[in-house]
């Protein structure tokens, strides 16, 4: 029993892999070539957030993976886990690995991964080769203006040259 | 790897045996003497087994030539001038006047991150956001530097600015006012003035100026049994107990000690880089002169050794109608092998060639080779098209070229000549030195190049408006174990 919500601003490629339970919340933009994959539990995608081309969500566990609001997820990274807060960053080939979670404003950094079965707390920024954490003191104000206006710019340019899954 | 390298003669000459390499030249200073000069060829020398013999050949593509005294030259008989210096990040050229100014760092917005070592960028903070209000009355100063890697953000140390261009030099004000600038300053003064003091108390002071002598220096100060006099700290905030100098001691003794983590460290600023010139270290004629902007990867003079001497290489196959040369070896002791050598010839003027082998004594092979003269006809573009026209030219030099046996293919610019390799010991690398006399005739600026001394001799002996070069130099052939 495969279940698709889709929020009616939302904005969701028709080339994109979707499979189970899945939610996705108003304003939230999948690219091309994104897969969202509920094998067990549903996967309840907030407002506001920007899945890139060849990510990959999946939700292996029964209980539901949530993604909270305004969060990014660039291409090729992988989210397993058991979910997010708000305002995070997983960068190109990032991995949200095992049941992980991660907090609110957290960057995962190019080529970096949680450990298998991690609580990422707030504000940690995994970055480097060494896989080196620190704790960001910057209140993201600039941030969070910036992907507004990458959102903006999106929904104006991406229903131009998509296909679009409608909103029912 | 079978390989051919070239071989330095300034090694030779500085360092071991002055005479054997002025003896090297003779057989070029005349372009028509024959094989009578291999009497006068001493052996190159250098021993394959020493260390050293890394140091003193080079593959062909990293040497220079001077056309001034007509000679190869290799990395250490060159002198190294700065041509330009520019910021790697922004690639601003900087002007020579003002690094020393600048204390060879970036001017401008380039620092690196404390936390990752990245670059860090000038970001701009919205003024209608939260950020603005927490400094309360204070003017609000939106821009700050931002690590894209590791989120690190100036604002954690309190560094904001007003505008965003010249933050390097505003950064330089904050850090000439911090106390641990006045400290640095103050102790370089009170050190100077012990050197001096005991500078002119010894003789034997330069000890200072190593790290370890002021590791040393330190350690004696931690102790507390020093003859200097005592420093007193101009900043109280700054000054430091017997426990932190104890503590700085035995942070200095560490090796690779990991600060990077530290949270108290501040943004540096990029290092300049430097392009270099490099110029020939007998004569002082540029060599190497790159165009100084950063931006360019030009050279405006660019002398290197393979377009002066000819390429040998130890070819895989003769030509497309030939079928590929099976790997040079196995090598046994006693037994002969062929090796096919190939020359080529880079110029656009005809070159002659004479290879000569090395005295048997000083080799661990034998070769089958008399002294070996033959022609490479000049580069042309036009080679690299035609493709059945090789016959003609072919038969007709070999007609006229004396020991042609060694020879066994000519095509355009080249000729592949063969060589039969005795080994006479085992080795781990066998190598076969070989002395190449190479000749051409030179009708380039020939007015101005007459005046020196080295072409005027060459000039001379021909009487004809350009001037004969003649090249000789040894080349190694590593040709791998021998059993």
């Amino acid at each position: 029993m495969c279940l698709l919500l889709i929020a009616p601003r939302a904005l969701v490629c028709k080339n994109t892999t979707i499979e189970g339970d899945v939610q996705i919340g108003n304003g939230t933009v999948v690219h091309v070539g994104a897969s969202i994959i509920a094998k067990n539990g549903p996967i309840i995608i907030g407002a506001n957030n920007i899945i890139n081309e060849r990510a990959v969500i999946t939700n292996i566990h029964s209980t539901p993976l949530a993604i909270g609001d305004d969060n990014l997820i660039e291409t090729d990274a992988v989210v397993e886990g058991r979910g997010m807060g708000h305002r995070n960053t997983v960068q190109v080939r990032g991995r949200i690995a095992g049941s992980s979670t991660l907090g609110n404003n957290c960057v995962v950094g190019v080529m970096c991964s949680t450990g298998p079965a991690e609580s990422i707390s707030d504000n940690t920024v995994l970055f480097g080769s060494m896989q080196s954490r620190r704790i960001r003191a910057d209140a993201q104000a600039e941030l969070t203006a910036a992907h507004r206006k990458h959102l903006e710019y999106i929904h104006e340019m991406l229903p131009r040259y998509n296909h679009i899954i409608e909103a029912e | 790897m079978p390989a051919v390298l070239y071989h330095c003669a300034c090694s030779s000459a500085a360092m071991r045996h002055p005479e054997p390499a002025h003896s090297l030249e003779m057989p070029g200073g005349d372009g028509n003497k024959n094989t009578g000069s291999c009497s006068v060829l001493v052996s190159p020398v250098d021993d394959p087994q020493l260390p050293s013999f890394a140091l003193r050949v080079s593959p062909l593509e990293s040497l220079y030539y001077c056309d001034h005294c007509s000679s190869v030259r290799c990395t250490r008989c060159v002198v190294e001038e700065p041509a330009g210096y520019h910021c790697p990040n922004c690639l601003f050229d900087v002007p020579t006047a003002s690094v020393r100014s600048e204390k060879n760092s970036c001017a401008r917005n380039c620092f690196h991150c404390p936390q990752c070592t990245h670059v860090l960028s000038v970001v701009e903070e919205p003024s209608d956001s939260s950020g603005g209000a927490d400094e309360g009355g204070e003017q609000h100063l939106p821009f700050s530097l931002s690590c894209s890697l590791c989120c690190w953000s100036s604002r954690e140390i309190g560094w904001c600015f007003e505008k965003a261009t010249g933050i390097s030099a505003h950064v330089e004000r904050l850090r000439a006012a911090s106390d641990r600038t006045k400290e640095h300053a103050a102790l370089l003064d009170h050190w100077r003035s012990v050197q001096r003091a005991s500078a002119s108390s010894s003789s034997s002071a330069s000890a200072i100026h190593s790290a370890a002598a002021f590791k040393h220096r330190l350690a004696a100060a931690a102790s507390k049994d020093t003859g200097v006099p005592e420093y007193r700290s101009p900043t109280s905030a700054a000054a430091v107990g017997d426990a932190e100098r104890a503590q700085m001691a035995e942070l200095m003794s560490l090796e690779n000690a990991d600060c990077l983590s530290r949270p108290d460290l501040l943004p540096q600023r990029i290092r300049l880089h430097m392009k270099l010139a490099r110029r020939c270290r007998e004569c002082h004629h540029i060599l190497i002169k790159p165009v100084p902007k950063a931006q360019a990867t030009q050279f405006k003079i660019q002398l290197m050794a393979a377009n002066f001497l000819p390429a040998i290489t130890l070819p895989t196959r003769l030509s497309l109608k030939h079928p590929p040369l099976p790997p040079p070896g196995p090598f046994v002791v006693d037994r002969v092998a062929p090796v096919v050598l190939r020359f080529a010839n880079p110029l656009y003027t005809e070159m002659t060639v004479r290879v000569h082998q090395a005295p048997a004594s000083s080799t661990q092979v034998h070769l089958d080779l008399p002294t070996l003269s033959f022609t490479l006809p000049p580069f042309t573009e036009l080679w690299e098209y035609d493709e059945d026209e090789d016959e003609d030219i072919s038969s007709s030099n070999l007609a006229g070229t004396p020991d042609q046996s060694a020879v066994v293919d000519r095509h355009a610019n080249r000729v592949a000549i063969q060589i039969a390799v005795t080994p006479l010991a085992p080795a781990p690398n066998l190598t076969v030195p070989l002395h190449i006399t190479c000749t051409h005739f030179d009708d380039f600026d020939a007015e101005k190049d007459s005046n020196s001394s080295a072409a005027a001799a060459a000039a001379a002996s021909t009487q004809s408006p350009g001037r004969t070069v003649t090249n000789s130099f040894w080349v190694y052939l590593l040709l791998g174990p021998a059993h």
